[in-house]
């Protein structure tokens, strides 16, 4: 018994030794807008690691989780290509999209193709991480909670003033024009 | 004769009364009912513009709150004008005297009938003043309190509830606000 545990240790090591170097991404998908908002511009980030010890050859990152009926692609491409990530090297992938309906989307992973060694044929697939479900907000709610809007406060302004400047201009006058008859009379 | 003589004095007694009461002339209600409508519009555009809140579909909301706001203010105005009338009268009677006197300059005329010239004439002035320090004090209060109510104080609200609590309570307010005085 204690040498058969002895000789699978041996096998286990050597086999060890033998294993050839591969290249291993990790990847990340980043929404990186505070609120999403429908016509609104949404950036999204994608980011490869290669964690392993060969470089990630002939690398295809594909997103299939923004579907035209409801995103408009403004700038960037929803497929990328790298033809080497070299071990301990990041890449970075950025696109624009624009939602044009509101309401809750499930953010979901994009998926990245590698080949895992200059040796080897092997074509690994993995998955970028997942933003996960953010709320999409109507433009309409937006506007309303966040626009400044210094034209409409200048025309209310505009429009309010004669009816408290207009009272007042008439109260002050008939008021200097007696409190002068007065103080002439003092004179 | 003398009939017609005592009905033109009751008439003339009557004109003074009507001036010196509490009651608003016609013409007075119409200018205050008109001003009234015109502030109490005015927020519909800040919450069409900002709050979002849409013209057709509120467009009973808008004419109901506005309706009530209207005659809250005119009610407002009508109350501030009464009082600042009287304090303004008692103000202007030495410049009024004095304005009667130059008016009437050498002319002889008896005390009865300079007097009656100076009453009058202090009561068109305190009546003028008043109406316009009264329409300018009243909407003053009124669109500062809608600001403040609408786009600080609710402005978490839903924009129809906001829009009702705001103009209708700063109206309510301007309205309570003339009864302290």
């Amino acid at each position: 018994m204690r040498l058969f545990v002895l000789l699978a240790c041996v096998c286990f090591t050597y086999a060890e030794e033998q294993k050839l170097p591969e290249a291993r991404l990790l990847s990340l998908k980043k929404v990186l807008n505070r609120y999403l908002v429908e016509n609104r511009d949404v950036s999204v980030d994608y980011e490869l690691f290669n964690v392993g010890d060969a470089p990630a050859l002939n690398v295809k990152l594909t997103d299939r989780t923004f579907p035209p009926s409801d995103f408009d692609v403004v700038s960037g491409s929803l497929d990328a290509k790298f033809e080497k990530i070299l071990p301990g090297a990041n890449v970075s992938h950025s696109l624009v999209v624009r939602p044009n309906k509101y309401g809750l989307f499930n953010f979901t992973s994009a998926e990245v193709t590698y080949r895992i060694s200059e040796d080897s044929t092997e074509e690994r697939i993995s998955f970028t991480t997942e933003p996960g479900q953010g709320g999409i907000m109507p433009e309409v709610e937006y506007e309303r909670r966040f626009s400044p809007h210094y034209l409409d406060w200048a025309v209310f302004a505009l429009v309010s003033m004669p009816s408290i400047l207009l009272p007042y201009f008439l109260y002050h006058s008939s008021k200097s024009r007696y409190e002068g008859l007065v103080k002439s009379k003092a004179k | 004769m003398s009939g017609v003589s005592k009905a033109k004095k009751l008439t003339r007694e009557d004109e003074l009364l009507q001036q010196f009461s509490n009651n608003v002339t016609a013409r007075n209600s119409a200018t205050f009912y008109g001003n009234a409508a015109i502030v109490a519009i005015l927020p519909i555009w800040l919450f069409y513009r900002i709050q979002q809140l849409d013209l057709v579909s509120n467009a009973i909301l808008f004419t109901a709150v506005s309706a009530v706001s209207t005659y809250l203010l005119a009610m407002a105005y009508a109350r501030v004008q009464f009082v600042t009338k009287h304090k303004l009268a008692q103000k202007r009677e030495q410049a009024i005297n004095r304005e009667v006197a130059l008016e009437f300059g050498d002319r002889k005329v008896s005390r009865d009938e300079r007097d009656e010239r100076v009453l009058c004439r202090k009561n068109e002035v305190a009546q003028y003043e008043a109406t316009h320090y009264s329409i300018f004090y009243n909407n003053s209060v009124f669109l500062s309190l809608v600001v403040f109510l609408g786009f600080y104080l609710f402005r978490s609200l839903a924009p129809g509830l906001n829009y009702i609590l705001s103009v209708g309570g700063s109206a309510g307010l301007v309205a309570f606000l003339s009864t302290g005085k």
